[in-house]
């Protein structure tokens, strides 16, 4: 099965994760399609995201902090994924020179250079790991679709702040796989999984962070299953209500880990007991 | 035409009259400018300020305060180029419930007092009809309709904080006078209707009434405030779409928008028509997802919320994040409270925290400062729902963060 990865940069620490189980997993992508890290529109696009304060304390500790490959990683629970000789696999470059497969880069995903390199790939899959709000032009181009991993179990919380908007709702805390449509995360569910863990998540990054590293586990069934055509996508059920979620408010932020660390507190009561 | 043209010099002409102005006016400008060339909008983030909500509150309700003049009575605005405008009957009235609503929560005495001299002034500008003029103080204004509606919102509550019998007469005899020029239909139109025709953001003349009903128990009252919550309702399109806002000459701008659909929504809720609630939670939705999607509001729209308008009404702004404060007190659904508390960052990020008396704590009519919506002003009723927004966050807030902390 020929499998396309898309990444938001070539350091994104979640692409790499991916990538290097999904290469494990005997998926080696055919080629992987990265934002450029300095292009300007990217740069524009993390000034909006992170704040001014924000992007120039990471460009601050990207300059100046050192050694990049040996500082830990973000996230912690992706190391298993990373582990190459003591030094964790931390750059879409030196995987795809590990596993040998192409890495390209452009400033916008749907742009027509990008749909051209795409399909000069002609994936089976393409697997999204971050980037632009993809055009149809890409998401009718694989084969089979574009997949998603999403933070959160889907038809119930769609869109931003998944895990935040889970705790909150008293919805189970999870990942959906699923293919990508026009709608925001209203494509057909390949798999669902509630995440078993949660009450052992000390904070919401903490959560936050193993979801990730339980997703990329999934996704790599999810594609052996691909593969064999032994998994059918199902289509999302309907809500009686919007079921859309967006960017989660610090306070309501600080309530979630509230719940989070309650759910914590009465995990550890119900084994005292 | 020429009207507009008048209008223009007029108010340019007042920088010649007050020159002191010309710098906070360039000043502004200048800081717009600025803001709106650098300002990124992303979707996984959103406008953040390290200004509190109790920091923020007492400079607008101050900003208020500053604005009452010596009837009384509170201006309209005040403009950058003109200064402060004559006293406003209509927003008098309508301020007196936030004057009241921050004097209990912050145990302020000048808004107790700001509040109880406007009500004075308010009694005297009655007519005998028992309706109120429309316009600024001293224009000569017909009875209106809408102002009296508005008014009338600040004599039920002033009626109930200083249990004065002769208010609740006043408001007796407003409410009265509502119900008389009322429609079959349960619209207002006619010579006492702004530009003689019925409207659907007159749903706020209906909460008035609803509240008038609550105080006296009267039925007449409960039946005038559904009748036109009803002929408004019907009036929804089925994209939630106000239809028959009817302003001509003028845009859709969001702060009539947003009359509509919290004249029906405060309506609805008093009369406890949960049918009603959600019917008008559909265009608050809508308003929402464009608002978390674009991370402002358009000022003005064209028809079924379509919009090319570049700029912000700040006014509609905070009266949506009032609605949707209150929507989230009604449904407990999250998703609006969290878009009110983004919402009230935003604003609180656009309102001056120092700035010389009339700019300070003020609200601008547009953001940018030069927008459609009254341009070059800081308006008082944009304080109001601004004032009001931020205090129903509070109540909202304790309440909700204050059983988490206890569990």
């Amino acid at each position: 099965m020929r499998v396309v990865v898309l990444s938001s940069s070539v350091y994104s620490e979640t692409a790499c994760a991916m990538v290097a189980a999904m290469a494990d997993a005997g998926h080696v992508p055919v080629g992987a399609l990265s934002l450029r890290t300095w292009d300007h529109r990217t740069l524009i696009r993390k000034l909006g995201q992170w704040g001014i304060a924000n992007s120039a304390r990471y460009v601050r500790k990207k300059l100046i902090g050192g050694n990049s490959t040996s500082a830990a990683l973000h996230n912690p629970y992706l190391a298993q994924f990373l582990a190459n000789h003591g030094q964790p696999l931390r750059n879409l470059r030196h995987i795809a020179k590990l596993y040998r497969f192409p890495v390209a880069t452009c400033s916008d995903q749907n742009s027509s250079p990008a749909v051209a390199q795409l399909r000069r790939w002609a994936p089976d899959v393409v697997v999204f790991a971050g980037g632009n709000i993809l055009r149809q032009g890409v998401l009718d181009l694989p084969r089979l679709g574009v997949i998603n991993v999403h933070l959160g179990l889907l038809p119930h919380v769609r869109g931003m702040s998944s895990p935040e908007w889970s705790l909150l709702q008293g919805v189970p805390v999870g990942i959906t796989i699923h293919y990508m449509d026009s709608g925001i995360d209203t494509g057909r569910i390949l798999l669902c999984r509630e995440f078993p863990d949660t009450a052992d998540c000390h904070s919401l990054e903490d959560l936050r962070n193993q979801l990730i590293a339980f997703g990329v586990r999934q996704l790599t069934d999810v594609l052996s299953s691909l593969d064999r055509g032994t998994i059918s996508p199902q289509t999302q059920s309907q809500l009686d209500q919007d079921n859309q979620f967006f960017v989660i408010h610090e306070r309501l932020r600080i309530l979630a880990s509230e719940r989070l660390a309650a759910s914590c507190v009465a995990a550890i009561g119900a084994e005292v007991a | 035409m020429s009207t507009r043209v008048n209008k223009v010099l007029a108010e340019a002409g007042g920088l010649f009259r007050g020159p002191h102005r010309v710098f906070p006016l360039i000043g502004k400008i200048t800081r717009d400018k600025w803001r709106t060339a650098v300002d990124r909008r992303h979707l996984y983030s959103y406008v953040k300020t390290e200004r509190s909500t109790a920091r923020t509150l007492p400079s607008v309700i101050k900003w208020i305060i500053n604005a009452q003049r010596t009837d009384g009575g509170i201006a309209a605005y005040y403009s950058l180029l003109t200064g402060y405008s004559a006293s406003y009957p209509e927003v008098t009235g309508y301020l007196i419930p936030t004057l009241y609503d921050f004097a209990h929560s912050a145990g302020d005495h000048s808004a107790l007092c700001a509040a109880e001299h406007a009500t004075r002034w308010l009694l005297s500008l009655q007519l005998d009809s028992g309706g109120f003029p429309a316009g600024l103080q001293g224009s000569g204004g017909a009875p209106s309709v809408f102002n009296t509606g508005q008014i009338l919102q600040g004599l039920v509550r002033a009626a109930t904080e200083a249990g004065d019998g002769d208010i609740y007469k006043a408001a007796l005899a407003a409410g009265d006078w509502l119900v008389s020029m009322q429609g079959t239909d349960g619209a207002w139109s006619g010579p006492e209707a702004y530009q003689g025709k019925a409207h659907t953001y007159y749903t706020m003349v209906a909460w008035a009434i609803a509240q008038l009903a609550e105080i006296s128990g009267d039925e007449k009252y409960s039946l005038a405030a559904e009748s036109n919550m009803d002929w408004a309702l019907t009036h929804l399109r089925p994209n939630g779409w106000p239809e028959g806002l009817n302003l001509e000459g003028h845009p859709n701008y969001l702060h009539f928008v947003a009359y509509a659909i919290q004249g029906i929504l405060e309506s609805a809720i008093l009369r406890r028509r949960p049918d009603a609630v959600q019917a008008i939670s559909k265009p608050a939705w809508l308003l929402l997802r464009k608002f978390e999607t674009s991370k402002r509001l358009p000022g003005a729209f064209d028809h079924d919320f379509s919009a090319g308008h570049n700029f912000t009404c700040l006014t509609g702004n905070a009266q949506m994040s009032c609605v949707w404060l209150r929507l989230f007190a009604v449904n407990r659904d999250l998703r609006y409270l969290n878009a009110a508390l983004k919402m009230n960052e935003l604003l609180k990020n656009l309102v001056p925290a120092r700035g010389a008396r009339g700019i300070g704590g003020g609200v601008g009519g547009s953001y940018p400062i030069w927008g459609a919506y009254q341009p070059m002003r800081y308006i008082s009723w944009g304080c109001k729902f601004f004032a009001d927004a931020l205090m129903l966050e509070q109540r909202l807030m304790r309440d909700l963060e204050v059983p988490a902390c206890a569990s």
